[in-house]
């Protein structure tokens, strides 16, 4: 029952997108619709039948010279997730051994709540089946103790799946190996992600990352202030009325309203 | 003798408001079996939440017309305050919370029913759009952190909506005895109306409008 970590190390990482493969085979995932963008990156973005994708960059640095950035985007399991928060089905849940991000799809009605709360945008909808799509770290490899699908494809050891202990330390002494601007990303964000990158160059370089990700505030009213104080006013009013009925009394017409052939004998 | 029946509304009136009253209800009964999980059981009625999400995008577009026709219809009697009469009768509180001989008289709507008439009316717009950019964002390029809020601001709209609805249908039945025929029969006993709208009685009869059922 330990809390796992996949560690993505972008400095070993050769973007040979054998994870990319191995997450389209394990789960039955078709080849999405795609276009050419001018870089190896394919398809660009995350899609409903593509969980993860590598990103390729051409970045030149100060320095002068021309860097390729690679970095795996997926799922990155978040420790407060948004998106959990927000399912009104259940159908998103907190894995209870390894703390990753299930989806269960049965339950899935297609509202789109996640896609609009995830601070990192991965959830993508079909409107065709009329479900969500996301990484879900290979629930059923990992309660089977087998690695996810991308970890074992991992040719040069770029993808780690283990103990968050573990995780933290290899990747702190990674950090301090390859010195300059390289550093841990995820650690710190919504509580600790369960996908974790060691960067080589700053964060906020390489394209399409978040920064400053955390619970997004508009989540935090709606259901933290909203969600209870809609019941409370909802009950208020039920219980008012019921008591401003057994204690005040409806009203009835005075004598004054009617007219004086009818206020002799209509009551009041 | 029974008190006269005196022509309240018509019948045009009667099916907007009922067409926006169903339609509201069956938005917040299927809203909130999708807002809180422990009420998810809700949905077992339609064939399980997915089948309670469809019920509600369907119901929308019966609410989104019959508010609309409604606005159009009541805008004018019911949108606008009158004052200073409209203030007589808010520091009173209408004569709802502690006794009055005489309630300050208001027109056709008193402040109350304008309260909850422009409630509906902003709220339920603000509903309509709200749950139009949630079901089609494909279609509206709006930035990720703007679709947190119309999230937010739907809810916004049910806590508003809700509370104003039920002190409605409370006053409107029980707690003014005879005042739900008008929206039924579309009659409402003279006493009664005298009682509610006692300005508008005046007025209809100065005017001649007043029309008794025979």
């Amino acid at each position: 029952m330990t809390e796992k970590i996949k560690l993505y190390d972008a400095s070993k990482c050769t973007a040979c997108r054998g994870c990319q493969l191995a997450c389209k085979q394990w789960n039955s995932l078709k080849a999405g619709q795609t276009q050419h963008t001018g870089t190896y990156q394919n398809p660009p973005s995350l899609q409903p039948n593509t969980y993860m994708i590598i990103h390729f960059q051409d970045y030149v640095a100060p320095e002068g010279d021309a860097r390729w950035l690679f970095r795996k985007e997926a799922c990155m399991h978040c420790t407060t997730a948004a998106c959990v928060t927000v399912c009104p089905s259940g159908a998103l849940y907190y894995n209870k051994e390894f703390k990753t991000v299930g989806l269960n799809r049965e339950k899935c009605i297609g509202c789109k709540e996640c896609v609009a709360a995830c601070p990192f945008d991965i959830p993508k909808f079909d409107a065709k089946t009329e479900k969500v799509y996301k990484c879900d770290m290979c629930e059923s490899r990992i309660s089977n103790k087998m690695n996810p699908a991308c970890v074992k494809a991992c040719p040069t050891g770029a993808l780690k799946w283990i103990d968050k202990d573990e995780a933290m330390k290899i990747a702190d002494d990674r950090v301090q190996m390859l010195g300059g601007d390289a550093n841990v990303y995820g650690d710190k964000l919504v509580g600790g992600t369960h996908l974790m990158y060691v960067l080589k160059e700053k964060a906020d370089i390489y394209d399409g990352i978040k920064k400053n990700v955390k619970l997004p505030l508009s989540v935090t009213i709606w259901k933290t202030w909203l969600r209870p104080l809609s019941l409370l006013a909802a009950g208020g009013v039920i219980g008012g009325s019921f008591l401003h009925y057994i204690l005040h009394g409806p009203h009835k017409p005075h004598p004054e309203h009617y007219d004086n052939d009818e206020k002799k004998q209509g009551g009041a | 003798m029974k008190n006269e029946l005196v022509k309240v509304t018509s019948g045009y009136e009667r099916f907007v408001h009922w067409m926006l009253a169903v339609s509201c209800l069956l938005l917040c009964y299927t809203g909130i079996g999708m807002m809180y999980k422990e009420l998810n059981f809700l949905g077992a009625l339609m064939g399980g939440l997915h089948g309670m999400k469809v019920i509600h995008n369907y119901t929308a577009i019966a609410f989104g017309i019959s508010l609309l026709l409604a606005i159009q219809m009541w805008w004018k009697e019911a949108g606008l305050f009158v004052f200073p009469e409209d203030w007589e009768w808010i520091k009173a509180a209408g004569g709802y919370l502690w006794h009055l001989d005489h309630v300050p008289e208001t027109g056709k709507y008193n402040p109350g029913q304008k309260a909850f008439f422009l409630a509906v009316a902003l709220c339920g717009l603000l509903m309509v759009c709200t749950g139009f950019f949630m079901l089609y964002p494909q279609y509206f390029p709006l930035a990720s952190w703007m679709y947190d809020w119309v999230y937010t601001f739907h809810m916004l709209g049910f806590f508003v909506i809700f509370p104003f609805f039920f002190i409605h249908l409370y006053l409107g039945t029980i707690g003014n005895p005879g005042s739900v025929q008008a929206m039924l029969t579309g009659y409402m006993e003279k006493p009664v109306l005298r009682m509610l709208h006692p300005k508008w009685y005046k007025e209809m009869l100065h005017e001649g409008t007043l029309i008794i059922k025979k």
